[in-house]
């Protein structure tokens, strides 16, 4: 708010007050007021008029420009009601009355919807949880009664699994609360697990699994690694070529980080899809070729990172290979965790 | 042969669960009331306990060190929350395995397999015969001669030393393998046993190990 705008605003009034010091004028000329009497009537009329202005004037710019500039630098614009001072004058108040109600049940719909969806992120955790006992079920029942289905039958639970890892892990990825743990883990351990959850499918489709020197220790969350690789892994699987297909895992440690890389020599990804990977849902040219693809692994992988302050990227040439690098941070923030935790 | 008592309340699971380890020698027992199973484990005694964590009306968690409290039984945690917080929580309560499920049935028994192996009181020798097996240094020795495996013979020939007398499939070979990050193909596999049995052959055991055609191998006893 300036003066300009103020006036703009005041148009009215000020017409209204001019139009009666005319009239007072008139009058005070009709009954032939002397002169000097009419000189000091208007100087007071208008100090009159000037003072009542300028005071309201102050008033509301002290009020609107404070709120002006402070809503341009906040953030979260909802939070202004907090930061305003009372003001001196009804409009200031009615308006701060009106922000307040607003706010009051705007955080209460919010609220609603927030434990919505947390009820529903931990009835989809528990549902997981359940149907995972019919599938260890159907394991054990393929293992028990040996025949020339298993390994078909097998094929799907495994795929079952992974779907179910895949909600459950976007289901992780956004929650706001924590429910990681950081601690020291070996990467051949996480690798080996990933390993052998994949046997079967890498000895069924011939993709030799080529891993050296991954005997590292990274700070990490062992559980949301393995889900990370696992879907690397599986990407190389699904896209791997029909003669000689393999997929080499590599771990180099570098002074502030260690980087793990997954190569394989399939399929790639074209040039127009590659910067897109990550993001929700977008499967690119690879997903259209019939291969299902639900678009949601990497972008998983890639929020995961994000929250465990790892660094995911990837590298691909169409037809020649893909190469997916994890880093892991050596940060002094970790070491601090690694300490409280010893 | 060692008992294993089985705490898990989806009965399908626990029935299966005990086919599963019956049939891999084990004498498996399966835990029907949930209320008083401290009583159960103290007549029992078993050799070692597959525990759930979700149980009706009971907290795995603290059966758990509530078992640790009186005995020394090995406890391997069998459960489909696989967080990492559920499995340091259940680790430093004592459990001495943690798997989550679904799980792989083989790899399920290469783990209590090891987690028995632990608590025994260390055998001094494994011996086959005359010879005897040092799995540290990769040696078979008997008298004077010695022959040396590579590691994956050594996995092999002790999975089939382990298993003597019974046929051992190739997924079973394949996965405790790979269980000890040797990532082999099928043609590997096919190698490693021929020359396997080349070099005992040498020892002088020709033929103890036996093809069963589409079933797997058998080391004879």
């Amino acid at each position: 708010m300036n003066k300009k705008e103020y006036l703009k605003d005041k148009w009215l009034n000020i017409i209204i007050l001019l139009a009666f010091y005319f009239v007072i004028l008139l009058i005070l000329l009709a009954f032939k007021v002397h002169i000097q009497a009419i000189i000091a009537i208007s100087i007071i009329y208008i100090l009159g008029i000037l003072t009542t202005t300028i005071m309201d004037y102050i008033r509301k710019k002290t009020f609107y420009q404070d709120l002006e500039k402070k809503l341009e630098n906040l953030d979260q614009k909802y939070l202004i009601v907090e930061m305003l001072q009372e003001p001196n004058f009804l409009e200031g108040k009615l308006l701060m009355d009106a922000l307040y109600e607003i706010d009051k049940s705007m955080i209460e719909k919010i609220n609603e919807y927030k434990t919505q969806t947390q009820d529903f992120k931990e009835y989809v955790e528990l549902w997981i949880h359940e149907v995972k006992l019919p599938i260890s079920s159907l394991t054990l029942m393929i293992h028990n009664n040996k025949g020339e289905q298993n390994k078909k039958l097998l094929e799907q639970i495994s795929r079952l699994d992974n779907y179910l890892e895949q909600i459950l892990y976007y289901v992780r990825s956004e929650d706001a609360e924590k429910d990681y743990l950081i601690t020291k883990v070996n990467l051949s351990k996480v690798i080996s697990n990933v390993a052998l959850k994949n046997k079967d499918t890498l000895l069924e489709n011939g993709i030799d699994l080529i891993v050296s020197d991954v005997n590292i220790e990274v700070l990490t969350d062992s559980k949301w690694l393995e889900f990370m690789i696992n879907q690397i892994i599986n990407n190389s699987i699904k896209y791997s070529k029909k003669e000689k297909a393999y997929i080499k895992i590599i771990a180099k440690e570098e002074s502030d980080r260690v980087d793990l890389a997954i190569y394989d020599n399939g399929i790639g990804i074209s040039k127009e899809d590659l910067p897109r990977v990550f993001e929700k849902t977008y499967t690119g040219k690879n997903g259209r070729l019939g291969k299902k693809s639900t678009g949601m692994g990497l972008y998983i992988v890639d929020k995961l990172c994000k929250k465990l302050g790892h660094k995911v990227s990837i590298k691909s040439e169409e037809e020649q290979f893909t190469c997916v690098k994890l880093s892991f941070l050596k940060d002094d923030y970790y070491r601090v965790i690694e300490k409280e935790t010893k | 042969m060692p008992k294993i008592k089985i705490i898990e309340d989806d009965l399908s699971i626990a029935s299966e669960l005990q086919e599963l380890l019956n049939n891999a020698g084990y004498q498996a027992n399966i835990t029907k009331e949930f209320s008083n199973v401290l009583e159960q484990i103290k007549k029992e005694l078993p050799d070692l306990i597959l525990l759930d964590i979700n149980l009706p009306r009971i907290n795995g968690e603290i059966l758990l060190q509530n078992i640790r409290r009186e005995y020394n039984i090995p406890i391997i945690m069998v459960t489909s929350k696989n967080s990492e917080v559920d499995e340091v929580l259940s680790m430093s309560y004592g459990a001495d395995d943690y798997i989550t499920k679904p799980y792989n049935p083989t790899i399920l028994l290469l783990r209590i397999a090891a987690v028995l192996k632990r608590s025994e009181r260390p055998k001094d020798k494994l011996i086959y015969h005359d010879f005897e097996v040092i799995p540290q240094k990769g040696i078979l020795k008997k008298e004077n001669e010695e022959i040396i495996l590579t590691k994956n013979e050594m996995i092999i020939f002790l999975y089939l030393l382990q298993n003597k007398g019974k046929i051992v499939t190739r997924d079973e070979l394949m996965t405790d393998l790979w269980n000890n990050d040797e990532y082999i193909n099928d043609n590997a596999l096919t190698v490693n046993i021929s020359r396997l049995r080349t070099k005992l052959d040498k020892l002088g055991y020709k033929e103890i190990v036996e093809t069963r055609k589409g079933q797997g191998y058998i080391l004879h006893e």
